[in-house]
C-alpha cells in the first residue's frame, strides 16, 4: 500500500528576489521533517540553483514558474518547473571544472548535493527538474 | 537575502581587503560583480576575501568569483577567501573551486 505524500505548491514570479523566499520556505519544511543541518544547507542551494534556472531561462518576468514540494516519511522531494524555452536534454553536459566557465554549474551542483535528479526539457516547452534529499537515519 | 560589501585596499600589504556579509545568489550577484569590476579598475592587485559572515552563497556568486579572478590572473594576482562556513566549502570542494581559489583556514 503506498503512502500518499503531503505536497505544498507554490507559484513564484520570475523575478530573482524571489528565490530567498523559497530557500526560507524550504529551509523550513525541511526543519520541520527532521533533516539535519547539513543536509538542509545541501538542499537549501539544490532548489536554489534550480530556481535560478527557471528565472534565468523563463520567458518573461510576468510569467511564473512553479515549485512543488512533495514531503513523506523518508523523503523530500522538490519539483521545479518552468514554461521557458526549454532545451534539449542531450545539451546538458558536465562541466568541464578545468575551463573556469561562469555559467553552467547549477545542475551538476544540484546532482551533487541531492540524492536523487531528474531533468524533462522539451525544447520550446519548458523544464522541469525533480530532486529528492532523503532523510536518512544515519545508524551509529 | 541581502549583502554587504566593505572593502579596504590595505596598502603595506599591496592587497585588497573585502569582507562580504549576507546572501550571493542571483538576486545579489550583480551587485558583487559591479564591486569586483570596480576595485579590479581602481588597481588590479590580489583580492582578499573575509567570508566569516557569508551566510549563502550558489553558483551564481562563484561565477563572479571566476570571473573577477579571470582578470586578476591575467596579472598573476590571486583571489584568497579565509573563515569559509563549512557548507560553503563544501560547495567549493564540489566544484573543484578550492583548489581554484586560495583558501585559507
Amino acid at each position: 500500500m503506498s503512502k500518499i505524500s503531503d505536497k505544498i505548491n507554490l507559484s513564484i514570479p520570475n523575478k530573482p528576489e524571489y528565490v530567498g523566499v523559497i530557500r526560507l520556505t524550504v529551509t523550513a519544511i525541511a526543519n520541520r521533517m527532521g533533516f539535519d543541518i547539513e543536509k538542509i544547507e545541501d538542499i537549501k542551494v539544490a532548489v536554489a540553483e534550480a530556481c535560478t534556472n527557471a528565472i534565468t531561462h523563463g520567458k518573461n518576468e510576468t510569467d511564473n514558474f512553479n515549485v512543488e514540494f512533495s514531503i513523506d516519511e523518508e523523503k523530500l522531494t522538490i519539483s521545479v518547473c518552468d514554461n521557458g524555452k526549454g532545451c534539449g536534454i542531450n545539451s546538458i553536459k558536465n562541466p568541464d571544472l578545468t575551463l573556469l566557465n561562469e555559467g553552467g554549474l547549477g545542475v551538476f551542483i544540484i546532482k551533487s548535493l541531492m540524492d536523487d535528479v531528474n531533468i524533462n526539457s522539451d525544447l520550446g516547452k519548458g523544464t522541469t527538474i525533480t530532486m529528492t534529499k532523503f532523510l536518512g537515519d544515519d545508524l551509529q | 537575502m541581502s549583502l554587504a560589501i566593505r572593502k579596504n585596499f590595505n596598502e603595506e600589504e599591496n592587497i585588497w581587503s573585502i569582507e562580504l556579509a549576507g546572501e550571493v545568489d542571483i538576486y545579489t550577484a550583480g551587485q558583487l560583480k559591479e564591486a569586483f569590476i570596480k576595485i579590479i579598475e581602481e588597481k588590479k592587485e590580489s583580492i582578499r576575501i573575509d567570508a566569516e559572515k557569508l551566510e549563502y552563497i550558489d553558483s551564481t556568486g562563484l561565477g563572479v568569483l571566476i570571473g573577477a579572478l579571470k582578470r586578476l590572473r591575467q596579472d598573476n594576482k590571486n583571489i584568497i577567501i579565509f573563515n569559509i562556513k563549512p557548507s560553503i566549502k563544501k560547495l567549493l570542494n564540489i566544484t573543484g573551486l578550492d583548489k581554484i581559489f586560495v583558501i585559507e583556514g
